[in-house]
C-alpha cells in the first residue's frame, strides 16, 4: 500500500513537471531534411530546459506540405506553433490571417536592424503589406548545372548566354552520339516549379511580370518569347527530348544522376545529391554556374526558399517566438549549411570555412543568390502559378500554340492583378 | 437468476411499438444527419459567400454570384466535358470487361481461388496507387506500355501529355482498376441463375450465344444495374487516378470536375466559389441517379 502511495506521489509530481514544460510542435516538410532539424532542437531544447519541441514531417513538395497546412490553418486547428513555409507563401498567410505579425515583439528599430544582416531578396519576401510575417530559414536558388568532363573534352568553356549554352550541347550530342545523353533539362510538367522555366527566360531578356508596385506588366510578346524558346529547345535545336512535358524537377535529377543530361536548370539541392548520392554516376563531373542570359539581357535565377513563421492559432506565441528567433540565427543557418548544404541566408556565411569546406561551390554562389529574382509576390500566387504552369505544359505538350498560350496566360494575369 | 428483470421491463414496458422504433432510430439518424446531411447543407450555404482566404478570412454574402460564375467558367465546361465523357466510356468499358470476368470465374474450375484472387485484387487496390503505378506503365521513356509498342515495332506514344492518348491511358486504367468490381456484382447474380435453365436450353438445341443472349443477361439485368449505378456515381467522383496520372494536364485537358473543385477550394482557398462547383457536382450525380432510380421502378413494376 506503501509503495503504491509512493508511486502516485511519484506520478503526480512528474506529471505537474511535464505540465509545466512548454511544449512547441513545428512543422517541417519531408524534402526539408528533418534529421537535420531534429538536431537543432535538441540542440535548443537542452539550452532551454523546461521546452519541448516535437516535429511533425510533412509531404515531400511545397504544394503537398501546403494541402495538409491549409486543412490545419483554414480549421484554425492549434495543434502546429511554428511552421517552415515555402518562400512563396508568406503572402497568402498574411492575407488569409494565418501567420501571427512578428511586429509585436520587435520595435522598429530592432526590425531594421534584424532584416539587414539577411539576403535583401528575404528580408522583402518576409514584410508583406508593411508587416514582418515570417522569419528566413535557408535560401534556394536555381543554377545551371553542367558536366565538367563533358566539357574539357570538347574544349568549351562554361555557357554565360543562351545561344552559347544551345550550341554547346548541340556540339557534345553530335560528336557523342549516345542516344540516352540529352541536351537542356529544365522542368516542364504540370508541377509549380514550371513557373520558374516559364519565368527565367522573360528575367534572361531583362523583363519581369511587375513593376516595382506591384502593377503587372508582362506583355503576350513577353510571354510568347519565353513559350517559345522551351519550345524551341525541343523542336528547333533538337537540345532537349519532345516529352518535356513530362519532366518534373527531380525526373530531371535523377537523369542528370544517371549520365543523361549535359546541362539541366536545378535548385540547390541537386548539388548534395550528385556528389554523395551511393548510385552517382557524376561525382566529381558537375559543375555550377549561373543561369545563362540572351544577348543584352540578364542573368537571373529564380529566388527559392524557407521561412519560419509563427501560425495564429498557436497558444504558445511568446515560446514559439522565441524559438523562431533562435532558428532564424547565423548559428543555425551554419548548421544548415554544414550538415544539409542548404544555402545560408547571412551573405557572411558564404566565406565562412566550415561552410566552404562542406560545401566548396558556395564561394561562387553568392552572387547568384543575391541576383535572383523573386516569383511574383501575391496572396493568390497559387492562382497565379497556376496560369503560368498550366500555358507552358501545354505548349511543350503541343497542345498550344505559344501565341494562344501567352494570351491566355496575360489574360488570367490580368484577371488576378485586375 | 431465476427471478426476471423486473427493471428493464419497467423503463421499456411502457413504450409503444412505434415510440420505441422512434428511440431505436435516433442513434442512426443523428448518424447519418452529422455525417451526411449537415455537411450537404453546409455546403450550400458555404456556396452562397464570397469567401476566398487569399484575399481576405471573411466572407460576405454574394447569393447566386458564385453559380452564374461557374456557368460561365470555361475551365468549369471543360471539366464536366472530362467527366461526362470518362462516365460514358468507362461505365459500360468497365461492365463489358467485368461481365468477361465473372463469366471467367464462374466456370467450373477445380481449383477456384487463383481466378477469385485475381478478380479481387485490383478492387482491393487504392485508386491513387493505381493511378500512379499506370504512371510509370505510361511512361513514354521507362514505361512498359512503350518498351512493347517499340518491340512490335511500334513508335513511342507520348501517352501522358498528349492530350487524346491522356484521356484513353486513364480510361484504361479506371477500366482496369474498376471492372472487377463490377464483376464481383455480376459473379454474385450470375450463381442465383438456376443451373437447370441452361440444362432445360440445351436439350431445346439452343447455342451458346442463345443461351447468353436468353438466360444470362435477363436474369442479371437487376445485378447489371446496380453495378452501373454503383460505378456511375463514383465515376462522376473521378479524382484519384487523373490526379495521379497527368495531374489534369496537359494544359486543363484531362482535369475532371473534383479535379477542378480540388483546385478552386484547396489550392486557390476559394471556399465560396469551390463550393458552388462542388454543389454543381452533387446535382449532377443527383440527376444521374434519379433515372437510374426510375428506370428500375419501371423494371420492377
Amino acid at each position: 500500500m506503501k509503495k503504491l502511495l509512493l508511486a502516485l506521489a511519484a506520478l503526480t509530481v512528474l506529471s505537474t513537471a511535464v505540465a509545466q514544460q512548454a511544449r512547441l510542435r513545428v512543422f517541417v516538410g519531408g524534402q526539408q531534411r528533418p534529421d537535420v532539424m531534429r538536431k537543432i532542437f535538441d540542440l535548443y531544447q537542452s539550452r532551454n530546459p523546461g521546452v519541448r519541441v516535437d516535429i511533425e514531417t510533412g509531404g515531400a513538395t511545397s504544394d503537398q506540405q501546403q494541402q495538409y497546412l491549409t486543412t490545419v490553418l483554414a480549421s484554425r486547428d492549434p495543434s502546429i506553433d511554428v511552421i517552415l513555409v515555402d518562400v512563396i507563401r508568406p503572402a497568402q498567410y498574411q492575407a488569409s490571417r494565418w501567420a501571427d505579425t512578428l511586429d509585436k515583439y520587435l520595435p522598429g528599430v530592432t526590425r531594421e536592424n534584424l532584416l539587414k544582416q539577411y539576403l535583401p531578396a528575404y528580408a522583402r519576401a518576409d514584410v508583406v503589406n508593411g508587416q514582418l510575417v515570417a522569419l528566413p530559414s535557408f535560401a534556394d536558388a536555381q543554377f545551371l548545372y553542367y558536366r565538367k568532363d563533358l566539357l574539357e573534352k570538347y574544349n568549351l568553356k562554361p555557357p554565360t548566354t543562351w545561344d552559347e549554352a544551345i550550341k554547346q550541347a548541340q556540339t557534345i550530342l553530335a560528336g557523342e552520339k549516345n542516344p540516352n545523353l540529352n541536351g537542356i533539362g529544365f522542368m516542364g510538367n504540370i508541377s509549380e516549379g514550371t513557373v520558374c522555366s516559364f519565368l527565367l527566360p522573360i528575367w534572361a531578356a531583362g523583363g519581369d511580370v511587375t513593376d516595382a508596385n506591384n502593377r503587372l506588366t508582362l506583355t503576350e510578346a513577353q510571354a510568347k518569347d519565353s513559350l517559345q524558346f522551351w519550345l524551341d529547345l525541343m523542336d528547333k535545336y533538337k537540345v532537349s527530348p519532345n516529352n518535356m512535358a513530362e519532366k518534373a524537377q527531380d525526373t530531371i535529377r535523377q537523369e542528370m544522376q544517371q549520365g543523361r543530361w549535359v546541362f539541366a536548370t536545378l535548385f540547390a539541392y541537386a548539388w548534395n545529391r550528385f556528389q554523395n548520392d551511393a548510385d552517382s554516376q557524376v561525382k566529381g563531373k558537375i559543375g555550377v554556374v549561373p543561369l545563362p542570359k540572351f544577348e543584352g539581357g540578364r542573368s537571373a535565377s529564380c529566388l527559392g526558399g524557407w521561412q519560419w513563421t509563427i501560425s495564429d492559432f498557436s497558444k504558445n506565441k511568446a515560446q514559439a517566438y522565441k524559438l523562431t528567433r533562435f532558428l532564424s540565427s547565423p548559428e543555425v543557418s551554419k548548421i544548415l549549411a554544414i550538415d544539409a548544404s542548404n544555402l545560408p541566408v547571412f551573405p557572411s556565411l558564404y566565406k565562412d570555412p566550415d561552410v566552404l569546406k562542406a560545401n566548396p561551390w558556395f564561394a561562387d554562389a553568392l552572387p547568384i543568390v543575391q541576383n535572383a529574382r523573386a516569383r511574383p509576390v501575391h496572396p493568390r500566387y497559387t492562382e497565379i502559378a497556376d496560369v503560368m504552369r498550366k500555358g507552358l505544359n501545354a505548349v511543350l505538350a503541343r497542345t498550344k500554340t505559344p501565341d494562344a498560350a501567352a494570351k491566355e496566360i496575360v489574360d488570367g494575369l490580368r484577371a488576378i492583378y485586375r | 437468476m431465476a427471478r426476471p428483470q423486473p427493471r428493464y421491463r419497467r423503463s421499456f414496458g411502457d413504450l409503444s411499438e412505434r415510440a420505441l422504433a422512434f428511440w431505436l432510430l435516433v442513434p442512426a439518424a443523428l448518424l447519418l444527419g452529422f455525417i451526411a446531411l449537415y455537411p450537404v447543407l453546409r455546403l450550400f450555404y458555404t456556396s452562397l459567400f464570397a469567401l476566398q482566404l487569399t484575399v481576405s478570412p471573411d466572407s460576405s454574402f454574394n447569393g447566386l454570384t458564385n453559380y452564374s460564375q461557374a456557368l460561365h467558367d470555361p475551365r468549369f465546361w471543360n471539366a464536366v466535358k472530362n467527366t461526362l465523357l470518362i462516365v460514358l466510356v468507362t461505365v459500360p468499358g468497365a461492365l463489358v470487361v467485368g461481365l468477361g470476368l465473372a463469366m471467367l470465374a464462374n466456370l467450373p474450375f477445380r481449383i477456384k481461388w487463383p481466378v477469385r484472387l485475381g478478380l479481387l485484387l485490383p478492387w482491393a487496390l487504392p485508386l491513387v496507387f493505381v493511378g500512379l503505378i499506370f504512371r510509370w506503365f505510361f511512361d513514354s521513356q521507362y514505361g512498359v506500355v512503350n518498351d512493347v509498342l517499340v518491340r512490335f515495332g511500334g513508335e513511342r506514344l507520348l501517352w501522358v501529355t498528349n492530350p487524346d492518348l491522356a484521356f484513353w491511358a486513364i480510361c484504361l486504367t479506371l477500366i482496369w482498376k474498376t471492372s472487377s468490381f463490377v464483376a464481383l456484382i455480376l459473379l454474385a447474380g450470375l450463381q442465383t441463375i438456376p443451373r437447370e435453365l441452361y440444362e432445360a436450353a440445351k436439350v431445346d438445341g439452343a447455342s451458346k450465344w442463345q443461351e447468353f443472349w436468353q438466360i444470362t443477361i435477363p436474369l442479371l439485368t437487376p445485378s447489371i444495374l446496380v453495378a452501373m449505378i454503383f460505378r456511375t456515381i463514383a465515376a462522376f467522383q473521378t479524382f484519384d487516378v487523373p490526379y495521379a496520372m497527368t495531374g489534369g494536364g496537359p494544359g486543363n485537358a484531362t482535369e475532371t470536375l473534383a479535379m477542378y473543385v480540388r483546385v478552386q477550394s484547396i489550392e486557390n482557398l476559394n471556399f465560396g466559389y469551390g463550393s458552388a462547383l462542388a454543389v454543381l457536382m452533387f446535382l449532377i450525380s443527383m440527376a444521374v441517379t434519379l433515372v437510374y432510380l426510375r428506370y428500375i421502378r419501371g423494371v420492377e413494376d
